[in-house]
């Protein structure tokens, strides 16, 4: 039951009347009741919310930073027609609007109403409540109910990086023998045999061929094909680290602050978690390689394995990942590196590419992957792949005034550290890729590529 | 290769979720009885113990433990009479029956202290009260002193009869004639006696001995009763009761003038205030909670360090972490190996920036700088020699 607008009022206007009756007592008394009866009234004439059923319908996937409809069709299956207003409550980083909705449905129909959702994260979002308060004919009182009608929509990233796909697939395609010149290399697979044009390499004739043909032969390549590439996403702690700016608003961040470049004082741009910068690369990763013809696999792990995808055909490879990485949230723990690699041991039998996204956070990694290190690199190539923060080169480059000084100097500590845990894990025979957040993703394609022409998969 | 698999999706099932009115009575059924019983209670207590009137301190028709219906008894038990008298006329009245002591335990109403200082007899005279001077000429109230059991230390009969009694308040001089007793040290006195003109005037210094909470303690009855037990009959004076309505000047108050709708429009009011509260505190569905991630920058602990540095003035440790950088980005771009030594670094930095060895020494591996303009001076050079190398 709820009570309206109208009910106040008149229950205003009844000390007007009660002011000027000759006989106040009686006319307090009288309106009371009167007011009373009416609301009892109201409430009985009410249409009744418990019988409504309610169906959903729409999407249940959707990108970050883009919408999704979903709608809800309200049925009346009562004898008495339902007018009011509907709240179909969601999450608030869902995004939901309206908030509010008319409501009029007559006995025995249906209708209609489009909830449009903008959400600001990642994640499963499931609707929690929808609520109906149904007005009485007098408009003074309401009856109000709750229903349940579920549905989820699943909030995927948003592979902003797509836009770098293109200009690495065109140099994917140059590594697979259009230009056999150029990539004749040493560990690239033999393809077929030509004849000869000139511009070729003199060096990939095949004087054996040549002789039984009495043509000039030469030999051509293609990179290699069917390898595999295992994507490792650390989701401990240090993957909670915001930096960069959000391309996509958060919930409840200032949509209006500085960047962090803004100068001092200005409250900078929480930022994106570097999980998901880390999450954007392994998107666009995937997609080249699994264009290039390797078989990719997935898997996140902080204390326990959060997700693994493997055995995706190429066609499905990509939705398969980002509906698993859509629940991913980063743990305030410790990773367990030790955890990680046996992990890994246990699902790459074959040689493959691992591809470690983590950060290179000196203590993080000197307690935790550098002692079990050798155990992977001695079966797999290791790429390991760091976000880097701009707000710390930011820092190290201004020198001003004393402050600003120290402040470099505490940002540099943190780049010389950068820099020796790299060498380190570069003398281990580990590839390293450090590169600040919006050039992640194409600076991993770009290593992974290069890997391929060097043959090295 | 498309992300997002979508379609529209099948219908599912809603459920009615709100509780019905049976479920709600069966929830809250328990508490509802609970709430009826302590009302229930609540008004039994009320009505068996009847309305609790104010206790009126040293009222002989008090039943309090600040009042003393317990003395009034004891007195009336050895043939004395106790009459109340809430009005000085009425004390007046009463005193022209001759041998009848006056009990004051308040003057603070009295209009008029001189008329009950001109009623002959004997007077006791409880506290320091407003113009003691008239009611006991030459008794000032020298201190406040603890109320404590005290000895009487005085040859005054009544005080040696009764012995230690629970005395204090105030502590009075004793002028010439008189008799103190009680002693509260060299403070003075808390029970003084005196002649007056047509009997005695005892003052003592608090009434607490005489209260239904004290009245059994030490020999506070004894003193009590042989105090106001001299004569036959012993006229009590007290405050009158309050009167409820303050009229005005044409004995009319301000409700009578108010139109006689007005309290029944505030009680009307009153209603649409309820009706208005009801309309807006109904929420339209649940507050929805939801688990948000962490936001925490990850150059927090990067501007800690730094800010740590500044607290300190870490010149030293600021100035070799900016040198330590410099020399690692400045190895490989002069073609030295990361363990080049001191004197292969400062030569080929200073061949291919042209500065004095000496100076490029002192800049690379030098002392720490003396204060924070010598740090940016030092920043600063070193950003400029990475610069000009860079440059060749």
């Amino acid at each position: 039951m709820a009570l309206t607008g109208r009910a106040a009022l008149v229950a205003a206007l009844g000390v007007v009347v009660v002011l000027v009756a000759p006989r106040p007592g009686s006319a307090l008394a009288g309106v009371c009741l009167v007011l009373a009866a009416a609301i009892l009234v109201d409430l009985a004439l009410a249409g009744s919310v418990r019988p409504l059923r309610f169906h959903r319908s729409g999407e249940t996937l959707v990108r970050l930073g883009q919408r999704a409809t979903v709608e809800l069709v309200v049925e009346n299956p009562g004898s008495r027609r339902v007018r009011g207003v509907l709240r179909d409550a969601w999450p608030p980083s869902a995004g939901a609007s309206p908030r509010v909705m008319r409501l009029d449905v007559p006995p025995g129909e249906r209708r209609r109403l489009t909830v449009t959702l903008t959400p600001t994260r990642r994640g499963d979002r499931e609707s929690v409540a929808v609520t109906v308060r149904s007005v009485g004919p007098l408009g003074l009182a309401a009856r109000q109910g709750r229903h349940r009608s579920p549905w989820a929509v699943r909030v995927l990233p948003p592979f902003l990086s797509r836009k770098h796909l293109p200009a690495r697939l065109a140099r994917l395609r140059e590594l697979e023998g259009r230009h056999p010149a150029l990539v004749r290399g040493q560990g690239t697979e033999f393809d077929s045999l030509r004849e000869y044009v000139v511009g070729d390499d003199v060096r990939s004739i095949d004087w054996r061929a040549t002789a039984r043909r009495h043509d000039v032969v030469v030999r051509t390549w293609r990179p290699e094909r069917d390898r595999r590439v295992l994507i490792v996403l650390d989701t401990g702690r240090t993957s909670a680290g915001r930096v960069g700016e959000a391309p996509i608003p958060l919930a409840g961040a200032p949509a209006d602050g500085g960047g962090p470049g803004s100068g001092r004082g200005a409250r900078p741009v929480p930022g994106w978690p570097r999980l998901d910068w880390s999450m954007d690369a392994a998107l666009l990763l995937s997609a080249l390689a699994a264009r290039a013809g390797d078989r990719v696999d997935f898997l996140a792990h902080d204390r326990a394995v959060r997700a693994w995808v493997s055995g995706a055909s190429r066609t499905e490879l990509l939705s398969s990942l980002v509906n698993a990485m859509a629940p991913i949230e980063a743990e305030l723990v410790e990773a367990d590196s030790r955890g990680m690699v046996s992990a890994i041991l246990a699902r790459a039998k074959r040689r493959c590419l691992v591809v470690l996204l983590t950060d290179l956070n000196a203590a993080a990694l000197d307690e935790g992957l550098m002692p079990v290190l050798p155990q992977l690199s001695s079966r797999h190539l290791v790429l390991v792949a760091a976000v880097s923060d701009p707000r710390v080169a930011d820092m190290a480059a201004r020198k001003g005034t004393a402050e600003e000084v120290y402040d470099a100097a505490a940002a540099e500590r943190t780049r010389l550290d950068r820099r020796r845990i790299t060498a380190r894990l570069r003398r281990h025979g580990v590839e390293v890729v450090d590169a600040p957040p919006d050039d992640i993703a194409p600076a991993l394609a770009d290593a992974y590529l290069a890997l391929k022409a060097a043959g090295r998969l | 290769m498309s992300l997002t698999g979508m379609g529209p999706a099948e219908t599912r099932q809603s459920a009615p979720a709100s509780p019905t009115a049976r479920s709600m009575w069966r929830a809250s059924r328990m508490a509802i009885l609970l709430g009826l019983l302590v009302v229930a209670a609540a008004v039994v207590t009320v009505a068996l113990g009847g309305g609790a009137a104010p206790s009126r301190r040293l009222d002989p028709d008090d039943t309090s433990l600040d009042g003393s219906r317990a003395l009034a008894q004891l007195l009336r038990a050895r043939g004395v009479s106790v009459d109340r008298a809430d009005s000085v006329t009425r004390a007046r009245e009463l005193a022209k029956g001759g041998d009848r002591l006056l009990l004051v335990t308040d003057t603070s109403f009295v209009l008029d202290p001189a008329g009950v200082a001109a009623i002959p007899g004997d007077r006791v005279v409880v506290g320091d009260l407003y113009r003691l001077d008239l009611l006991a000429p030459g008794v000032r109230s020298s201190a406040q002193v603890g109320q404590r059991s005290r000895e009487p230390e005085c040859p005054l009969p009544a005080a040696r009869a009764a012995g230690s009694a629970f005395m204090g308040g105030a502590a009075f001089t004793v002028p010439r004639g008189a008799t103190g007793c009680y002693p509260a040290g060299d403070d003075g006195w808390t029970l003084v006696s005196l002649p007056n003109a047509g009997g005695t005037t005892t003052v003592v210094g608090d009434g607490a001995f005489m209260t239904n909470r004290r009245l059994a303690e030490d020999g506070n009855a004894a003193l009590a009763l042989d105090l106001l037990g001299t004569a036959k009959a012993v006229t009590w004076l007290v405050e009158p009761p309050e009167e409820d309505t303050v009229a005005g000047p044409a004995g009319q108050s301000v409700y009578d003038l108010m139109p006689p709708g007005v309290p029944w429009a505030v009680a009307m009011a009153a209603v649409a205030v309820l009706v208005t509260g009801l309309w807006r505190g109904r929420r339209l569905g649940p507050v929805v909670t939801e688990r948000l991630p962490v936001v925490v920058r990850a150059a927090e602990t990067v501007e800690g360090r730094g800010r740590l540095y500044r607290a300190r003035r870490a010149r030293g440790r600021a100035a070799d972490v900016l040198r330590a950088g410099a020399i690692d980005r400045l190895l490989p771009r002069l073609g030295l190996a990361p363990d080049a030594g001191r004197d292969e670094v400062v030569a080929a930095v200073a061949a291919r920036t042209g500065h004095a060895p000496g100076q490029v020494g002192a800049a690379l591996y030098g002392p720490e700088p003396a204060d924070d303009a010598g740090l940016v001076a030092l920043a600063h050079y070193l950003d400029s020699i990475e610069r000009t190398v860079g440059e060749h």
